[in-house]
């Protein structure tokens, strides 16, 4: 008995160890890339159909790609970059391509570009915007190449301007105008905020967005904070003064029911106008929404205001894991060029709901829809976020705590500005205390 | 005539440990890569300089000095941690306590009372916090609509709850009372292992309830509520999920405990020897509080009559 189980344990483990190796396709060289578009997702086929047609172009490359859903693909992605088990491509965030680059887990593009000899699919450089370009520089070299965008900008309900007699030549264009407009909007019933005009903390917008629109940011050129300027106080003393008819208690009640509800405020029309990004054209379209709605440039300040808005685009990189043959690294470079080029990024932003990187290709793709057109015209004003290595989250979790509690009332302006900026030197001096 | 060949007992018995060995080794070999070696790599890597792209470097005992010394949130993570485990684990003691007593009667369909109480430890915790946030929610939450009238009685104002960071540990540990069944189901157990002749005994001698309760009832449970007094500090310096889910932290940091800090330096910082480093200290901290409680063991458990 005890020989029988031992026999079936051994044939067990050996089929279990076996079944881990993965398929063999074919003879081709083969290629990793990951990507977001899971079994399941809207945008499978689509991008299952781009990978196969580069696989039947090929004699000597085959790609092997997996997807992720959005939320999975992050720790993946890291976890693999960071045990040099990366795909020899996948997708990432513009804002920080340069932490990886300085930690040598990225090819350089540069170079790849200057060495290739091939005459498909080239890369043309006047085809993606200088503002993502730079963010994917890394000591002159270009590591990573601008994928796809993000933009914000104002949406506004043209139903409820109608209720008002209001036209899109009304549509505010400055602070001062959104303020007055805004409060034609908003409805109270019985102590309870039922409509907002708008609200300078709801949707995508940021202080952050707010302070680059006023030419101000969270820190100097040398990434010192530098947050407690009379000038940073008058911008967040302008957001929380914006809905002052209201309590806080009242403002929180109607944005956490919002959120309990499932409820995207601006398509559930609870608020006139909002600050959101391109994603919020797509949700409107994929629910077949019949609102009447207009898109425009998020107001600037009324005086010295510049016309700006935070990117956050993914980047297309070839991960260097150390083992690639030079076999490899031509194909791998051959399929991250195929991704890169007007077909394929119309292609893909068509699939993906996403604005791709590519110009000439999002034009076309964009053309003969207003919205869409305008969406597209503000990526030419959208900037991403600075990397700060000593706080790489520095408007997520390390700000949220101050703005929140500057929002409630907790800490005056100045103190939450000032709490904000001694935690920023805290992180600082920790940083360099372990990296020196 | 050839003699079979007699195998002695000791290579009898070192072939039986082999086969041992073998058909533990899955479960070895488990322990081994999936336990052991993370828990030695994360002690080694607390002491580097580790983003999780480049390779660790070694930086000594800095991770250490700079969170004792010059992290003002750690220590306020680390408050928030030990005021929620001293009161949310005696509280939940008590509650599961109060359940068990009260489910340990013979009453009609008194299995689906004990499923209902015990039904909420199977629910998604992200689920549960989402529901509680409705009944919390100050401005229209169905706990406010119920105390209402005191409010008014009181001319007071609403509780903000999970709201305001005087009230939002509280409301956190409230909360939690509500898997009170998965503790109560343990002390059930021991309740139908203590003899009816005690019980029978005592009512002789004239015993009420509450004298049977606290003569014979809680004495012969200490076992079980020493048991899920050291679960329930161990799990409650690991409190996480619901504060991530419901405040995020928040407000002013008032529920932002130190597994969501040691979550945020790595997730958020990149800074995955700081995390270890944080880690070591949870886990020395826990160790320390358990050894001190294991020796209250003999003084307060009572483990059956000696001699």
């Amino acid at each position: 008995m005890k020989r029988i189980l031992l026999t079936f344990l051994i044939i067990f483990t050996a089929v279990s160890l076996f079944s881990c190796g993965g398929d063999v396709e074919d003879d081709r060289v083969e290629i990793t890339f990951w990507h977001m578009s899971p079994v399941g997702d809207p945008s499978y086929s689509s991008m299952k159909t781009l990978i196969n047609n580069f696989n039947d172009s090929q004699d000597l490359y085959f790609v092997k790609a997996t997807g992720f859903s959005f939320w999975d693909y992050w720790d993946k992605i890291n976890v693999a970059v960071a045990s040099r088990t990366a795909p020899n491509i996948g997708l990432s965030t513009l804002d920080d391509v340069v932490s990886r680059a300085e930690s040598g887990v990225l090819y350089n593009i540069s170079d790849l570009m200057a060495a290739d000899t091939s005459t498909t699919y080239a890369i043309d450089l006047a085809e993606f915007r200088t503002n993502q370009l730079d963010f994917a520089e890394y000591e002159g070299d270009l590591y990573a190449m601008p994928f796809s965008s993000t933009t914000r900008l104002l949406f506004y309900n043209l139903d409820m301007f109608d209720e008002l007699g209001l036209t899109e030549a009304d549509v505010p264009e400055t602070w001062s105008e959104l303020e007055t407009l805004a409060k034609m909007f908003d409805v109270v019933n019985d102590g309870s905020v039922e409509r907002l005009g708008f609200d300078p903390t709801y949707g995508d917008t940021t202080y952050h967005g707010w302070l680059w629109q006023s030419g101000l940011d969270f820190f100097d050129d040398d990434l010192m904070p530098n947050l407690t300027t009379q000038a940073h106080v008058d911008v967040m003393n302008w957001i929380l003064d914006f809905n002052s008819d209201f309590t806080r208690a009242q403002l929180t009640a109607f944005g956490e029911a919002n959120t309990m509800l499932g409820l995207d405020p601006f398509s559930g029309e609870r608020v006139a106008m909002i600050v959101s990004n391109d994603g919020l054209y797509q949700t409107l379209k994929t629910s077949n929404s019949d609102m009447n709605y207009g898109v425009a440039p998020i107001p600037i300040p009324d005086e010295n205001g510049i016309r700006v808005n935070w990117s956050s685009g993914f980047s297309l990189e070839m991960y260097d894991n150390g083992n690639l043959t030079e076999a490899e690294e031509t194909g791998t470079f051959e399929f991250y060029k195929y991704l890169l080029t007007e077909e394929i990024q119309e292609d893909l932003g068509e699939s993906l709901g996403w604005l791709m990187s590519h110009i000439s290709a999002m034009e076309n793709y964009v053309a003969g829809n207003p919205i869409l057109e305008a969406i597209l015209e503000e990526v030419d004003y959208a900037v991403d976020k600075v990397y700060v290595p000593y706080a790489p989250a520095w408007h997520a979790s390390d700000w949220q705590t101050y703005y929140t509690q500057i929002q409630d009332g907790d800490l005056t302006v100045l103190e939450g500005l000032q709490a904000a900026e001694d935690h920023y030197l805290q992180k600082l001096e920790n940083y360099n205390t372990i990296n020196e | 005539m050839k003699q079979p060949k007699k195998s002695s007992i000791k290579t009898q018995l070192k072939r039986e440990n082999l086969l041992g060995y073998i058909f533990a080794s899955p479960w070895l070999l488990g322990i081994i890569v999936l336990g052991a070696f993370p828990i030695l790599a994360s002690f080694y890597i607390s002491f580097t300089q580790y983003d999780m792209v480049s390779a660790p470097d070694f930086i000594g005992f800095k991770n250490y000095i700079i969170l004792f010394t010059n992290d003002d949130i750690f220590w306020k993570s680390l408050w928030n941690t030990a005021y929620h485990v001293a009161i949310a684990v005696p509280l939940g003691l008590l509650v599961g306590i109060c359940l068990a007593l009260l489910l340990n009667n013979k009453i009609k369909g008194m299995s689906i009372y004990r499923t209902l109480f015990y039904l909420p430890n199977v629910v998604s915790i992200v689920a549960m916090s989402l529901l509680w946030m409705w009944l919390f929610q100050p401005s229209f939450g169905i706990i406010n609509e119920l105390l209402s009238p005191i409010y008014d009685l009181f001319n007071m104002d609403p509780i903000l709850w999970y709201q305001s960071a005087s009230t939002s540990k509280i409301t956190l540990i409230l909360m939690g009372l509500w898997t009170a069944g998965g503790s109560m189901v343990i002390y059930l157990a021991q309740m139908q292992d203590i003899p009816v002749s005690l019980y029978e005994s005592a009512e002789v001698d004239g015993a009420n309830w509450l004298q049977k309760t606290f003569k014979i009832t809680l004495p012969l449970m200490t076992p079980s509520i020493f048991f899920n007094f050291i679960m329930g500090i161990i799990g409650g310096f690991q409190v996480f999920t619901i504060a991530y889910i419901m405040t995020n932290g928040g407000p002013s940091l008032s529920t932002y405990y130190y597994a969501y800090y040691m979550f945020d330096k790595m997730m958020s910082d990149n800074a995955m020897g700081m995390a270890s480093a944080m880690a070591w200290i949870l886990l020395v901290i826990v160790l320390i509080i358990t050894i001190f409680a294991l020796r209250l063991n003999k003084k307060v458990v009572y483990l059956g009559d000696e001699g």
